[in-house]
């Protein structure tokens, strides 16, 4: 079967009389080319008498449902007030519900994506089928009906292929991920109705859901003509007939293994977690950050110092020592696996890889490295515009990539490892790479640079992070609009990260992503700004001086550049651009100079004095000041009072901003 | 602009219980008490760049950064020093994000007010000058009135401190 065209692909061609009965014959299907059940309606022979597994909870008798008719829509629509009441009457409960669930429903798309590789592996259909059950068997006894009747239906699905009365392929995968969506939605709603917020219209979804579930056991079971209906229902899958070829199966196994890893940290981890309102983690870190403050004034306070006491003195060490692990402790509180995000980007590139009708490996690494929850949080719909952007764009239609000599099947990893400080994680394409030419005409059609610049070709790559830049032939549903990289940029700044290409033409795409690990400390030098103290990352800072006056140099009367040893900087006060102070009059010569170095450019900042380094716990301003540019926080300092926390890369695009605005 | 918002709002049962009462000039305001956190006394406040005047900076609240908007510049009145009576009122509102902790200044805090549901009138058309966009009412007490502000539009539109424009436009 060398097949490629895969949607004209005749179904009639698909080994459909499988004689795969029981769930034992299924277990010992050859494991040799997995996708080839996928997509495939197999049908049982035999449904009937199935000796089913012993089952842990006790399962509803689902025959019963399935000989029912397709779900009329006024099973689903659920009296609004009456669901909201009973949630309402114990919020508590029901928010632990909500949180309980969509975790279950992480877990459950997981296993689903596992499953999609492995679709012999049966102990995984009992994986999601626990999960699934306890979601179901929490919404009824809150009473959310609707959220039960969903679950309820998809359940029996589940049991039935679970039991091996139904095949598992592509379908089946397919219909649960939407059913995994459309609970979630569900289940956000009510903490959305909880929150005071109106209901969102997911009664449409969950019904069609459902129709579709039932069609799908009705023609699982029943064979024939109902069941291509079924198959009709979900959208094509189109990259299945590649998979057929044996010559690409050391590729898949080389993503199986990546996937198996994370088996066992995650059975480990569960054993001894708890669950905790992240708020409560938030106020353990505030109230730490307060108690390092309040200990660094006593140990300052004048009085206290003035005594010479040796245990007094030792005492106030082991206090110093104690604070700093508690802080270091309630940081890593905050800390969890990327794997959350690093799932959510599976999902899209295989969703994508089957739109697009490329078929594609998902190499995984480092999914258990650590970062800041909230960014984990933040991070994820960049990575998953990142993935989209590498399958839509990057990757070759199949036969394109085969007349070039590459494997048919591509390959897409996502990698997360430490450097230093920070996390680096990589979304890397084997695909066409960024086509320099390209992007460099549409850049100038688009009037994004001067007709006549001529930039390198570093420059160029960075245009696609540029506002209302696409080079995309077609609008696609996901890319070709113009937004996207340059919001993917935004929110990776925003998160105190970079983002860099690297890319060669014919060989592919990667996208290095550098988060610091945690938005909560920072190391900061701080600087006096007008009548204010700021905070300047430290890791951006490159050195300080005060300049001779003979290396500062004025252009129209202005202090413009400032020369340190070899090169010559621009010269900008921070005070001035900022908007802060009347910090224009600065004379360098006078003052200090901090240079900055932040995306490969350097900066020489004007401050009226350096103070010194510390650590700072960062807050953020609130949304208050989300259009604040130049500013990243604040940080309370060891007086108790509040120094602004600057963002370089803010800084020094606004002072390319500013230039570019005067040429 | 016109009034028509405020009359839609108006619903008087809503409107009676306690009120802090503050004073800005020699003008009383009012807000309700629950939506009061605590009342602190002027302290030193950070300044933040490229934000409107009124918006004073940020001040550290036990470990909680909170924005800082001086209601007298809100409300167009000319800028005072602070004095001894001068207060920080720290309010949680209602942003379009969610619930959010602010400190407004005010020029000394009054007395805590119980309002009773007669006291209460309909804030009254004042023409196009006067936007009354932020006020659920006025009360009448002992002889004074008191304007009942509503605090969630006062300080967010949006999420943002970009605020409409005060009335001595």
């Amino acid at each position: 079967m060398t097949t490629r065209k895969s949607s004209s692909k005749p179904r009639a061609a698909k080994p459909k009389a499988k004689p795969r009965v029981a769930a034992k014959a299924k277990a010992s299907a050859p494991k040799a080319k997995k996708k080839t059940p996928k997509a495939t309606p197999t049908v049982s022979v035999a449904p009937a008498p199935v000796a089913p597994e012993p089952v842990i909870e006790a399962p509803e008798p689902v025959t019963a449902s399935v000989a029912a008719p397709i779900a009329a829509i006024a099973d689903f629509v659920v009296d609004d007030d009456t669901e909201l009441a009973v949630v309402q009457s114990d919020a508590e409960l029901a928010n632990l519900f909500i949180a309980e669930a969509l975790d279950h429903l992480g877990t459950i798309e997981q296993k689903l994506l596992e499953l999609d590789e492995r679709p012999e592996d049966t102990s995984l259909l009992n994986d999601i089928f626990r999960p699934f059950h306890t979601v179901k068997g929490n919404a009824s006894a809150l009473g959310i009906v609707s959220v039960e009747r969903v679950a309820h239906k998809v359940e029996n699905l589940l049991d039935l292929a679970r039991s091996g009365r139904i095949q598992v392929g592509e379908t089946e995968v397919d219909l649960v991920l939407r059913a995994v969506d459309v609970l979630s939605l569900m289940i956000n709603d009510v903490g959305q109705r909880l929150a005071g917020q109106p209901r969102k219209a997911t009664g449409a979804e969950a019904v069609s859901l459902v129709q579709q579930v039932e069609r799908l056991i009705a023609g699982q079971l029943e064979e024939g003509a109902a069941a291509a209906a079924a198959v009709m229902d979900t959208p094509e899958p189109v990259a299945v007939a590649a998979a057929d070829e044996p010559a690409f199966e050391h590729d898949r196994r080389g993503a199986t293994p990546s996937r198996r890893r994370d088996d066992v940290p995650m059975l480990a981890g569960t054993a001894t977690a708890i669950k905790v309102d992240t708020r409560k983690l938030d106020n353990i870190v505030d109230v730490v950050g307060e108690l390092i403050v309040v200990q660094s004034l006593i140990a300052q306070d004048p009085a206290l110092s003035a005594l010479v006491d040796g245990r007094l003195a030792r005492n106030m060490a082991q206090l110093r020592r104690l604070t700093a692990d508690l802080q270091r402790n309630s940081m890593a509180l905050r800390m969890v696996p990327i794997r959350q995000a690093f799932q959510k980007v599976a999902r899209v590139v295989r969703d994508q890889s089957r739109k697009a009708g490329k078929p594609i490996d998902l190499v995984i690494t480092g999914e258990d490295t650590e970062l800041d929850r909230k960014m984990v949080e933040e991070i994820t719909d960049p990575l998953m515009h990142m993935a989209r952007n590498s399958v839509d764009h990057g990757i070759e239609p199949p036969d394109a990539r085969e007349a070039t000599g590459k494997p048919a099947r591509a390959t897409v990893s996502l990698s997360a490892y430490y450097q230093g400080s920070h996390v680096i994680i990589e979304v890397k394409d084997d695909g066409a790479g960024l086509n320099t030419e390209r992007i460099l005409e549409s850049a100038r059609r688009k009037g994004l640079i001067a007709p006549d610049a001529n930039p390198s070709p570093e420059d160029i790559h960075r245009l696609i992070f540029e506002p209302g830049f696409s080079t995309a032939a077609k609008v696609t549903e996901v890319s070709g609009r113009g937004v996207g990289m340059d919001v993917v940029r935004r929110n990776i700044e925003s998160l105190r990260g970079r983002v860099d290409i690297r890319t060669e033409q014919g060989h592919g795409t990667t996208f290095l992503v550098r988060l610091p690990l945690t938005l909560a400390v920072l190391d900061g030098l701080l600087v006096r700004v007008g009548s204010e103290r700021c905070v300047l990352p430290a890791a951006a800072v490159r050195e300080s001086l005060r300049p001779k006056p003979e290396h500062v140099h004025f252009v129209q009367g202005q202090p413009r550049m400032v020369q340190v040893r070899e090169s010559v900087l621009p010269l900008v006060s921070l005070g001035a651009l900022l908007g802060m102070g009347a910090a224009a009059a600065l004379d360098p010569s006078a003052a200090t100079v901090v240079v900055v170095e932040e995306g490969g450019s350097r900066i020489g900042l004007v401050v009226e004095e350096l103070l010194h380094k510390q650590e700072v716990v960062v807050k953020s301003l609130g949304d208050s000041f989300a259009t604040v540019r130049g500013v990243a926080g604040g940080a309370i300092l060891g007086d108790g009072r509040i120094g602004l926390i600057l963002d370089p890369h803010g800084i020094v695009t606004m002072v390319r901003e500013g230039s570019r605005r005067a040429a | 602009m016109s009034t028509h918002g405020t009359t839609g709002r108006f619903q008087r049962e809503e409107l009676v219980g306690k009120y802090l009462t503050f004073a800005l000039g020699n003008e009383e305001y009012s807000v309700p008490v629950l939506k009061v956190r605590e009342i602190i006394k002027i302290m030193d406040i950070t300044a933040v760049p490229q934000v409107p005047e009124y918006v004073k900076g940020v001040v550290n609240l036990r470990g909680k950064v909170i924005p800082v908007v001086d209601l007298r510049l809100k409300f167009g009145f000319p800028a005072q020093d602070y004095t001894e009576r001068t207060c920080i009122i720290v309010v949680e509102v209602a942003l379009a994000t969610g619930a959010r902790m602010m400190g407004i200044i005010v020029d000394h805090v009054s007395e805590v007010l119980n309002v009773a549901a007669e006291q209460i009138e309909q804030t009254p058309e004042f023409g196009d000058e006067i936007q009354t966009d932020y006020m659920k009412g006025i009360a009448k007490v002992q002889g004074q009135v008191k304007i009942l502000l509503d605090l969630d539009r006062v300080l967010g539109v949006d999420g943002t401190i970009a605020m409409p424009q005060p009335s001595a436009a």
